[in-house]
């Protein structure tokens, strides 16, 4: 999978990026990643949680400070990588392959994916 | 306005991401915080922290004027010493803390924070009237290098200073790289280090050529980032988090640098002689986190489900790799080394161990 292609961004820097079984899987952007820095901390829902888009699904903290992750879509979580919690600085080196936050079954409707960007528009609209 | 120190761009050269740090855009981090922290436990760092204030203090009553402003017995200073004081209103809380180096008979050096250079020039000029004194803030003059960790010693002889036995909290005027100076063994992170005092034309030049002959050290440029986790490790107070107007010394457990037999007035002496003999209601003490969950600034404290008190620092301790925190809290009997307590954290109570300050042990012994 080539995530920075294929995925989509929210202008909070969660990314989603489709399966072909239709699970979703959500991280942050390394540009996220970039800005906070060292990750020390990371505190992930339990699968079978359910979120609407928008709401904080997730902490985590840098040595500096404590943000919250959002939902870029609504949906069910149904797996969580469970390595990041033992090893959050590991998104420091990988936030995609390995470094995704978890995958859900997205329960909102397809017009949500409509309000996310695509890598290079997120990009843009940084700069 | 954000000022710039006259090394600004130097940080920007070397990729450091920036911010705004007491009025002053400085380096928060040049590769990564937690790095640049081992590099100071481990070799050497070297920071900018031009930010900060220099009061030139002189004039006949010189002495007697900063004896009438700090808790500290500066009649008891010694020539080329420094000692760490602090700034009590007239209720014992602090304006600031700062330190103090005698330069001569009748000539001081104050260094205090930034954040306070403003407060603390007024509140001098209101305290001197009358009195044989001069204050000169020159601040705008001077740029500020610290050279800190166990490697910082070996560096310093290498560019040529080599005044044997420069004890800790001790200034001297130097010759380095043929730029004058002052070099004092002081810093704030808990290891051995020098700090030098030098006019800003001749900083930049310094800079890169403390970074040229500390290669062989390994030293880094290290940012406000670490300055803070080590800083944190040794319990070294941070003002506007674990100092404030409405602290005293006492409270903030800085009664091993106030003296109980000066026999001049200063301002507050009335509050902190009293609570030095009758307790106080608050008081500050060091956390260990017992999970994974980092405390930090402003989170409350609680002990057998009652508020007590508040975090005042709170973080990574990249050295033991536990999360540690300072807090001021009700100075109950029960509350004292051992004693668990809980940390609200986004809604839940975790648990934190009360241990001694500071977290890791200092090199530089300020006594």
């Amino acid at each position: 999978m080539n995530f920075k292609e294929e995925m989509l961004c929210s202008k909070s820097h969660e990314y989603v990026l489709k399966e072909d079984n239709g699970t979703c899987i959500i991280g942050l952007t390394d540009y996220a990643i970039e800005q906070l820095g060292d990750i020390v901390f990371l505190e992930l829902p339990a699968v079978d949680d359910e979120f609407s888009q928008g709401d904080t699904f997730a902490n985590i903290e840098s040595v500096k400070a404590a943000s919250e992750i959002y939902m870029p879509i609504s949906g069910k979580v149904a797996e969580i990588n469970e390595e990041l919690i033992d090893a959050p600085e590991k998104l420091n080196e990988d936030c995609y392959e390995n470094g995704w936050l978890i995958k859900v079954k997205p329960t909102g409707s397809e017009d949500e994916f409509a309000e996310l960007l695509s890598y290079t528009d997120y990009k843009e609209e940084l700069e | 306005m954000v000022k710039e120190t006259y090394l600004h761009d130097k940080h920007v050269a070397l990729g450091a991401k920036m911010v705004d740090f007491a009025g002053w855009h400085m380096p928060v981090q040049y590769s990564s915080i937690i790095e640049e922290h081992k590099t100071v436990r481990k070799d050497v760092g070297l920071f900018d922290v031009s930010h900060m204030g220099e009061v030139f203090v002189s004039g006949k009553e010189a002495t007697l004027f900063l004896n009438k402003i700090v808790p500290q017995n500066i009649k008891k200073l010694d020539y080329e010493k420094a000692v760490y004081c602090q700034l009590p209103n007239k209720k014992g809380g602090l304006i600031d803390d700062l330190i103090i180096y005698k330069l001569g008979i009748e000539s001081y050096l104050v260094i205090c924070n930034a954040s306070r250079l403003d407060e603390d020039l007024n509140w001098m000029v209101r305290n001197k009237k009358g009195m044989d004194v001069k204050i000169d803030n020159l601040s705008h003059n001077y740029s500020l290098l610290a050279i800190q960790g166990p490697k910082a010693i070996d560096l310093v002889r290498k560019m040529g200073y080599n005044i044997p036995e420069q004890k800790s909290f001790t200034i001297k005027p130097a010759i380095i790289e043929g730029i004058k100076l002052l070099i004092s063994r002081t810093g704030y992170t808990g290891e051995d280090g020098f700090e030098l005092l030098v006019e800003n034309e001749y900083s930049e030049f310094l800079w890169d050529k403390i970074l040229e002959e500390g290669q062989e050290f390994g030293i880094k440029p290290i940012g406000l980032g670490a300055r803070d986790t080590l800083r944190l490790e040794a319990a070294l107070h941070l003002y506007g988090n674990d100092l404030d107007e409405n602290t005293t010394p006492i409270e903030a457990g800085l009664s091993w640098s106030v003296p109980k037999d000066k026999q001049d007035d200063y301002n507050g002496k009335e509050v902190i002689m009293n609570q030095i003999q009758n307790g106080v209601e608050k008081r500050l003490i060091g956390l260990v986190m017992l999970d994974k969950n980092i405390a930090r600034h402003g989170y409350e404290v609680y002990y057998n489900g009652e508020k007590i008190g508040q975090i005042t620092s709170g973080g990574i301790s990249p050295s033991t790799g536990k999360n540690i925190a300072l807090a001021y809290v009700k100075n109950l009997k029960e509350i004292c080394t051992g004693t668990i307590v809980q940390v609200m954290i986004r809604e839940k109570l975790h648990d934190a161990e009360i241990v001694k300050r500071p977290f890791v042990e200092k090199k530089n012994k300020i006594k």
